[in-house]
């Protein structure tokens, strides 16, 4: 199986097109390389060159290998393409393997009651539900997930602009509503973390074998529905180094291998900064302005006792977090010019109403439920987090729920 | 017969050199013993202990603020206590009790003839307070990595990120010095003058005039700005140079004295919790060898009491504009 798959007509470059964009990639990486040598001599600067280069190669990772929650789910729900779902399943299964190692290192005895330290391990309510349903529309309206409509930036999207404005939007309606859904229901949910319940072997056990049923029943069930649709699978050619450059920057990178490198980033963060999120920053940056007007309440009971996202605002803007968001969308920008797959187009009113509509939804989920697909569901299972579940489920349902309406609606027009 | 002969010159050769190297063993011993022993005081460099660190009496132990630290990278060996979750009490507000203080230590294998170093992030602030705590419960052998973390890492000393495990030992409290610990009984005899005793507030010059309450993100307040009246105001970070180590003994002494706190009458130190001021606390007596209390109730417990004088500078009102 190669590696590099070539076949995304969509994004395949254009003859001469975008000729440019290359150069521009190997400008963008110099700039970064630059930015990378002055952030070292900031306070706290390892950790920050550290965090500037792992979203760097975040950002890479998922525009080469087009790593979307929303694409890979409805690749699934509704093209029957499991190849991305399973890719999601294998970075958890890989995280869930890291995480354990990390962790076991940093609480020896997850019984005895202590937290590991700053993993993402959230309350588990009804809230959490809303949050991972509300999070889920928000990503049947406007398109992406968070991270995605960051690395989206980079392809020209004219949606995810927009959506980000929204999201942040999300962001002030959920710091409006965190005081009352905390006091019905928040401050008195479980938080539970699998290894304290069933040790680092049964969580490792229980999560690796969800994840394992649930992508065989995926795949039963695709090989099923394939039955009787014939593939020829293209074969094996040899490549010299000049071909397989190019085709390293031409259509999209293997699933799995997207699903491979994302678990193994999420675990090679933890080792050095704050578990990955992409929601911190904007949330924080949303809090601080806000507050400063008397926009949003002075105290937010209980919001900062928690892990996950962060959204405290902070002294200083450059925090590890930002830099991931920086070098998130710098690596996005490196990957999708080299791969000549910039391709801006003004937006429309539909584009706008559709960005800030997705969005809001996805910046409330997000807020009530302390991050979002990388921070609580990533991050979050990874360390072994029932609220990850409990979010991922949800959010699951209200994309399915999303697919269904759309295809309904498909049939009404086409009727 | 030359080949017995040079056989027993390499044998006599043999017996020299391994007497030598026997001697100089000893001898290198002897003087590592030296080495070690010759931390008097109650500091120690991030040289001294980069050279004592594989030492079984010796055990460095991590009190810092921030979570996520130690378990990232700590000094090897070292071991970790929190200061949230170990040394305070979770039901009272007080320090952890004496038997699961006993608990903590055993679990760390101290012995009593252990040198324990203490080190941690932001100044040592909460290393200096587990020094308070761990002076209270009478562990002999307390010192301070001068300078905490950020003077190892500046050095590029080595950190590892490995939990230690030691045997596990049966440590035991003997007396506890509750003498080190002031109480607001202790605090407000000093603001009604009943008491000779001189107050010193470490916090900064704006909490003290009363300009603000707390420090900024911090959410524990007290109801009246100010400090407790009497009390002198030398910011904890007075007592440090640049790389975060402490001023020389003598350059200390002046600064205290330049505010009347020369040693002849018994000190109290406060802040808002008692952490901060457990540095200058640690100056004071350990490095001064004043006769100090901490008291850890601080602003939290004092600004916040019913019917305490206070003095407050700027006149800042509670909630009032």
């Amino acid at each position: 199986m190669s590696l590099i798959q070539t076949h995304s007509a969509s994004l395949a470059p254009g003859a001469g097109r975008g000729a440019w964009q290359p150069w521009a990639a190997a400008a963008l990486l110099v700039l970064l390389w630059w930015f990378a040598g002055e952030a070292q001599t900031w306070t706290g600067g390892r950790t920050l060159v550290f965090a500037l280069s792992i979203g760097i190669a975040l950002g890479v990772v998922l525009q080469r290998t087009r790593f979307c929650f929303y694409c890979h789910a409805r690749d699934w729900l509704q093209r029957d393409d499991p190849r991305g779902i399973l890719a999601i399943a294998l970075a958890l299964a890989i995280g869930v393997v890291g995480m354990t190692v990390v962790q076991s290192s940093w609480v020896a005895d997850p019984r005895a009651g202590q937290l590991p330290p700053e993993m993402h391990i959230g309350p588990v309510s009804w809230v959490l539900v809303a949050a991972g349903l509300a999070f889920g529309a928000g990503m049947s309206v406007s398109g992406s997930c968070i991270s995605a409509h960051w690395y989206r930036l980079a392809e020209g999207s004219a949606v995810s602009p927009f959506a980000l404005i929204g999201t942040a939007l999300g962001f002030a309606i959920g710091f409006h509503s965190w005081n009352p859904l905390y006091s019905l229901a928040v401050a008195d949910a479980p938080v539970i973390w699998l290894p304290q319940h069933l040790g680092y072997g049964g969580a490792l056990a229980v999560q690796l074998g969800g994840l394992g049923l649930w992508s065989a029943w995926i795949w039963h069930r695709h090989i099923q529905r394939q039955a009787a649709s014939t593939r020829t699978a293209a074969a094996e050619q040899a490549r010299d180094l000049r071909s397989l450059w190019q085709s390293l920057w031409t259509g999209r990178w293997n699933y799995a291998l997207g699903g491979a490198l994302v678990g193994l980033i999420s675990v090679a963060a933890i080792v050095r900064m704050r578990p990955l999120g992409v929601t911190a920053t904007l949330g924080s940056q949303v809090r601080g302005a806000l507050q400063q007007h008397g926009w949003v309440p002075e105290r937010l009971n209980g919001l900062d006792g928690f892990a996950g996202c962060a959204t405290l605002p902070q002294e200083s803007w450059a925090t590890p977090n930002a830099l991931v968001l920086v070098g998130l969308v710098g690596g996005s920008f490196i990957a999708a010019l080299a791969s000549r797959q910039f391709t801006p187009r003004l937006p429309m009113g539909k584009d706008a109403l559709r960005g800030i509509a997705g969005g809001t939804l996805l910046g409330w989920g997000a807020m009530t439920g302390l991050g979002c697909t990388i921070g609580t569901l990533l991050s979050g299972g990874m360390a072994g987090a029932l609220s990850a579940w409990v979010f991922g489920a949800a959010m699951l349902a209200a994309l399915w729920l999303g697919f269904r309406f759309q295809a309904w609606q498909a049939a009404r027009s086409a009727a | 017969m030359t080949t017995t002969v040079s056989a027993f010159a390499l044998r006599a050769l043999a017996t020299r050199v391994g007497a030598s190297v026997l001697l100089a063993t000893l001898a290198g011993t002897a003087l590592a013993n030296t080495a070690a022993s010759a931390s008097p005081g109650p500091l120690v460099t991030a040289e001294w202990l980069a050279q004592n660190l594989n030492r079984a009496d010796v055990r460095v132990i991590e009190v810092s603020v921030n979570p996520g630290l130690y378990e990232r990278a700590h000094i090897p060996g070292a071991v970790n206590l929190s200061w949230h979750n170990d040394l305070n009490d979770k039901l009272r507000r007080d320090i952890v009790s004496k038997q699961d203080f006993e608990k903590l230590l055993s679990k760390a294998g101290v012995k009593d003839d252990t040198t324990v170093v203490l080190y941690g992030d932001t100044n040592n602030w909460f290393a200096a307070w587990g020094a308070w705590v761990f002076d209270i419960y009478g562990v002999k052998n307390v010192k301070l990595l001068d300078g905490g973390r950020k003077k190892w890492e500046a050095e590029s000393r080595p950190l590892n990120n490995r939990a230690p495990e030691y045997a596990a030992t049966t440590y035991r409290v003997g007396k506890v010095n509750l003498d080190l610990r002031a109480r607001l009984t202790d605090a407000l005899a000093v603001a009604e003058g009943k008491s000779q005793a001189k107050l010193i507030d470490i916090r900064s010059g704006d909490e003290y005039q009363g300009k603000i309450f707390a420090p900024a993100g911090v959410p524990e307040l007290a109801i009246r700005a100010g400090h407790i009246p009497g009390a002198v105001n030398v910011p904890w970070g007075q007592a440090v140079q640049e790389d975060g180590t402490f001023k020389p003994k003598e350059e200390l002494r002046k600064l205290y004295a330049g505010v009347g706190i020369d040693g002849s009458k018994p000190i109290i130190t406060y802040c808002r919790i008692g952490e901060r001021s457990s540095h200058t606390w640690f100056a004071l007596s350990k490095i001064l060898g004043y006769d100090v209390k901490n008291y850890d109730g601080s602003w939290t417990e004092y600004g916040n009491a019913v019917g305490v004088p206070i003095n407050n500078p700027a006149g800042t009102v509670w909630a009032a504009k």
